[in-house]
């Protein structure tokens, strides 16, 4: 071999790092864990320094939420005292115009549920506080989109401030949100309007910047002035991408307003689940689960069709018809509607799914423990502790010897060494590093190898910038004190990343070769895609209790999807040139898939992944609420005791973790993307 | 062309750089280096985009001048100077006179709803308007009302051929419609100087030199300034009254058809007439040796000033002595030599 590349490089570093690091572990045990006595009170300085900027803008705030409260109140108050006769009539005749017959069967049928449900009132103090949150979200991220475009120094502050936003967890915004308005819902609405502002403020940006240049310039010719210009032409030009930013923006906001509903008990439907879920009484938190996802898909659904080119618009005489007869339906019976929290249809399913739910537990409890432990004992404890703590007699049925470790060690060693003769080089060690890995079990790695191990592969992927960037961004968790925190998200993150990867990335594999797998699989996609992430928790938590299996069930039914999409997309947009070329020079369709298809879609799985990673991280923090250790709990406990120097330091350090992944990932995905001259 | 009116078009050395700091860097590379080549090279090698250098000429009014040249050689980007779409690094740019890199917005708003039309390569319509409202649009920005601005429309967009498609979206048209809505809307506020960026590059053969004996017509009856651009040879020897060619950000030779064709200046306009029949597009003008008392041969085969090198030769096959050319009331206006007819239809005289 004559000269190393980067990758080599880069690996055999972090291995003799890691070895040394072992090695001296006896010696120099401030190798392993941190040295206490070296961690800044760098969550103390953050919470007092935020306490006094929040103190100075605390009056403003308390008033523009006392001048919330109008809106509020008036959506409220609407939204309440409509007959719900008129309203159903109202959505359904709205349903129509947008998406035709089917449109509005699945209005009607939809909102019958949740009549039917019970939880009408609380449905509606939820959407009441979306109506108020979007509108604001709305003009906030439109301004922004707008302004981004308008002054391209901006732009990239700008970009920079909404990447951060996107990566910053949930939960995260709400403590500081909470020290400055106080309990009660403007709280919601406010995280909401914000969590909600940046998908709009991307899509207008987007949609800005992607109009063709010779229609900009024909407005110009045409001697409009700027103002013009926008308003008239790109702004219009630009609506179906502005479209689809206003139904991010929507399903933004209704997730978080659920998600708010941890701070205070507002009678909403959010509230109702976590209610319900705390008296685990499973079967009203699987309705009141539907019913919010009833509201999610009729949402999406519905301002989808404005998002689409190809729409077009339905009769709206027949709108008017609906809406009358919702209208004189609400005049003739008007006294006589029953109040539309009475109705309980529901109530004695959601019973009977209670019983039945204790009955299949307790009757499949040596099946569901089994299924549990062997995930726990034989996958996530040897991870996160390594095989050298995971191995016990109470799990594995013997002791972890110094000679298994040996023996571990030297087989990987082999394996490596095989891979380095036959020039896969980097490969083998890698392999010798994940043995390390193994041993240790990620929560105990030594710092100086994560730091080392994490440079390296940001030095590879996007360079030496790259490099010192995560280096610096990691080494502030570490001086902060959150770094054991930091390790526990990332090994349950990354376990459940990787179980996605290879999960959904065999799934996309399937879709991609067989459009009846497909078929079946879409739905489900679509379906998982507008659930709001809380309503994850209801089935896992139902079968297998709190704990840190239900986390990780949780987090990888949210976030496998993007993998599967992203997989099957990027396997079938091969080119059809390329693929009658390989056709033609004789491959069969699983050369194809290997030596065609896959490295084309390589960039694109890339990207999966990365969405893979950022909703992982997101779950992860809503995962806290049913048992999970890490930033996450940390970020949970701050909220519970409005501690905002612990709630913004590990929302960051959280942030830092998704940032450092995203750009890694993105790096190697541009990698990909160059080779492939794309 | 009379030399007293004021050209519609004048540009003087005019460049236009792309990359950092261009202003600067252009001004250090002119005032450092003796010729604008040097400059340019000196410009590239610093990493930045001379894309046109040094323009220097004058469009007459009613002129039909096409800028001609490879994709890439700063077409585009000259004609977007002059326009101001692009704000031009260097040099003057008059537009009947008038300064217009000087010019305020407000001014240069108002010279483009008065002055200037343009018509794109792949059209730039309003994907969210109507042909009517696309066409009425630069009547809209000045504040017309909707009933006068769309009848104003409707006669342009007779003129162009599309009564009866008013209604319809972008969409739902055809190349060559398409690009008829972007010429009616270039011309529906009666604009003196008409740029045209390569207008019919987009669409196919036939429906091509059907919109270009279309774009004649239209251009007889309104009688505008034209620069017209274009990649093709045999369209820029159909319009134009003078074409410029351009390579790699320079204009190489202005001159009128038969020029180029006949005398080209470099290997690289020479391999764009390489294909032309020439015969076809350079008239006797261009080989005629002017002069009232020039001697001449016996036979006299009729020749005119514009007849076609191809008509010309037709006539005087058999004769080898110089014969006249003459206007239509028959005075002597100069003399032709066969041979030099016949060399001039050499394809690749060796030069
Ligand atoms: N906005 C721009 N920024 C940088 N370079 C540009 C820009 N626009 C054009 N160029 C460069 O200027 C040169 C001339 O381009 P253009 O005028 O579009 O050529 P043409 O229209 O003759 O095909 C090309 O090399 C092109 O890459
Ligand atoms: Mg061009």
């Amino acid at each position: 071999m004559t000269r190393l590349s980067k990758g080599s490089i880069a690996a055999l570093i972090a291995l003799a790092v890691g070895a040394l690091c072992l090695a001296l572990e006896g010696v120099a045990p401030w190798l392993i864990a941190f040295p206490k006595g070296w961690v800044l009170p760098a969550t103390e300085w953050v919470g007092s320094a935020m306490e006094a900027v929040l103190a100075l803008i605390k009056p403003s705030a308390r008033l523009f939420s006392s001048l919330m409260a109008y809106p509020m109140e008036a959506a409220n108050w609407i939204l309440g005292a409509t007959p719900w006769p008129l309203l159903i009539a109202a959505t359904v005749a709205l349903a129509w115009r947008l998406g035709g017959l089917t449109m509005a069967l699945m209005a009607a049928v939809g909102l019958g549920a949740v009549l039917a449900s019970g939880y009408w009132p609380q449905s509606m103090n939820t959407l009441a506080l979306v109506s108020v949150s979007v509108p604001l979200a709305l003009l906030i991220g439109g301004a922004i989109g707008v302004l981004a475009n308008e002054y391209p120094r901006v732009r990239a502050p700008v970009q920079a401030l909404l990447d951060v936003m996107q990566t910053v967890p949930t939960f995260a915004y709400l403590t500081p949100l909470l020290v400055l308005f106080g309990f009660g819902p403007v709280v919601g609405l406010i995280a909401s309007a914000i969590y909600a502002a940046p998908p709009m403020a991307r899509n207008v940006l987007l949609g800005l910047q992607r109009i063709e240049p010779e229609i900009k310039e024909a407005a110009i010719m045409a001697g409009g002035t700027r103002t013009q210009q926008l308003f008239q032409v790109e702004i219009p030009a630009a609506a179906t991408q502005i479209m689809v930013g206003v139904n991010q923006c929507l399903m933004a906001a209704l997730s978080m307003v659920i998600i708010a509903a941890v701070i205070g008990g507002f009678d909403d439907i959010g509230w109702e689940v976590l209610l319900t879920m705390r008296k685990a009484q499973f079967g009203a938190s699987l309705l009141a689960g539907m019913v919010i996802v009833i509201f999610a898909i009729l949402i999406d659904r519905m301002s989808g069709t404005l998002a689409d080119e190809k729409r077009r618009s339905y009769d709206g005489r027949v709108s008017l018809a609906i809406l009358g007869i919702g209208v004189i339906a609400s005049l003739v019976f008007y006294g006589q509607v029953q109040d539309p929290g009475a109705y309980g249809l529901f109530h004695s399913t959601a019973d009977r799914v209670d019983a039945g739910l204790s009955a299949f537990t307790s009757a499949n409890a040596e099946a569901l423990t089994a299924i549990k432990n062997g995930v726990m004992f034989y996958v996530l404890l040897p991870l996160r502790i390594g095989f050298d703590q995971a191995v016990l007699p109470f799990t594995w049925g013997f002791v972890w010897t110094s000679g298994m470790s040996l023996a571990l060690f030297g087989v990987a060693a082999l394996v490596g060494l095989y891979c380095a003769y036959r020039g896969r080089l980097t490969f083998g060690v890698v392999i010798l590093i994940a043995a390390g890995m193994l041993e240790t079990g990620i929560s105990q790695l030594p710092w100086p190898f994560v730091l080392v191990g994490v440079g390296a592969l940001s030095y590879v992927a996007g360079g030496l910038r790259l490099a010192a960037l995560s280096v610096v961004l990691l080494a502030t968790i570490l001086l902060s004190g959150l770094w054991e925190r930091a390790l526990l998200s990332l090994y349950l993150s990354g376990a459940s990343v990787f179980a996605c990867a290879v999960l959904g990335g065999a799934i996309g594999l399937a879709s991609a070769v067989s459009p009846m797998v497909w078929r079946v699989v879409r739905p489900i996609c679509d379906m998982l895609q507008t659930i709001p992430l809380f309503v994850f928790l209801i089935p896992v938590l139902m079968v297998f209790q709190i704990g840190e299996f239900s986390a990780f069930l949780a987090i990888m039914a949210y976030a496998i999807v993007p993998m599967i999409r992203y997989t099957r997309h990027g396997l079938t947009e091969t080119p059809e040139e390329m693929i009658e070329a390989a056709t033609a020079s004789g491959a069969t369709g699983w050369q194809m898939m290997r030596d065609v298809r896959a490295p084309y879609a390589a960039p694109t799985i890339l990207l999966g992944l990365n969405q893979t990673i950022l909703y992982a991280f997101a779950m992860l923090v809503i995962a806290a609420l049913i048992g999970t250790t890490g930033l996450g709990q940390s970020i949970y406990l701050a909220l519970g005791q409005a501690d905002v120097g612990l709630g913004i330091s590990a929302g960051a350090a959280m942030a830092i973790l998704a940032l450092i992944a995203d750009r890694i990932v993105q790096g190697f995905a541009e990698e990909r993307r160059k080779a492939l001259g794309l | 062309m009379s030399g007293q009116a004021t050209p519609a078009i004048t540009c003087q050395n005019v460049w236009q750089v792309f990359g950092a700091n261009a202003d600067s860097a252009l001004k250090r590379a002119l005032s450092s280096t003796g010729s604008a080549d040097e400059a340019a090279a000196l410009l590239r090698a610093e990493g930045l985009t001379p894309a046109v250098q040094d323009a220097t000429f004058e469009v007459q009014e009613g002129e039909l001048f096409v800028i001609m040249g490879l994709s890439g050689s700063g077409k585009s980007t000259l004609i977007r100077c002059i326009s101001q779409l692009l704000p031009g690094t260097g040099g003057e740019i008059l537009i009947e006179g008038e300064d217009i890199r000087a010019a305020s917005p407000k001014r240069l708003i108002e010279m483009r709803r008065k002055t200037l039309g343009m018509v794109f390569q792949h059209f730039g319509l309003f994907p969210h308007m109507s042909v009517a409202e696309n066409v009425a649009y630069p009547l809209r920005v000045q504040g017309m009302g909707k009933k006068q601005r769309l009848a104003k429309a409707q006669q342009v967009i007779d003129l162009v051929g599309l009564g009866g498609r008013e209604k319809n979206f972008p969409r739902e048209l055809s190349g060559g419609q398409r690009q008829r809505v972007g010429i009616a809307r270039s011309l529906v506020a009666d604009c003196s100087v008409w740029f045209l960026d390569e207008p019919f590059s987009a669409l196919d053969p036939l429906i091509r030199r059907q919109l270009q004996d279309e774009f004649l017509d239209i251009q007889a009856k309104l009688k505008t300034t034209i620069v017209f651009i274009t990649h093709d040879i045999n369209e820029a020897l159909k319009l134009a009254d003078r074409i410029a060619i351009m390579r790699d950000g320079k204009i190489v030779q202005i001159g009128t058809p038969s020029d180029i064709v006949l005398n080209p200046v470099d290997d690289y306009v020479r391999e764009f007439s390489k294909d032309v029949a020439k015969g076809q597009h350079a008239r006797v003008a261009s080989v005629m040796q002017a002069g009232s008392d020039l001697p001449h041969g016996p036979d006299d085969p009729g020749l005119r000033r514009d007849m076609t090198l191809d008509a010309a030769l037709a006539r005087c096959m058999e004769l080898y002595e110089p014969v006249p050319v003459r206007d239509k009331d028959g005075a002597l206006l100069g003399v032709v030599n066969p041979a030099d007819l016949a060399a001039a239809l050499q394809v690749d005289p060796a030069a």
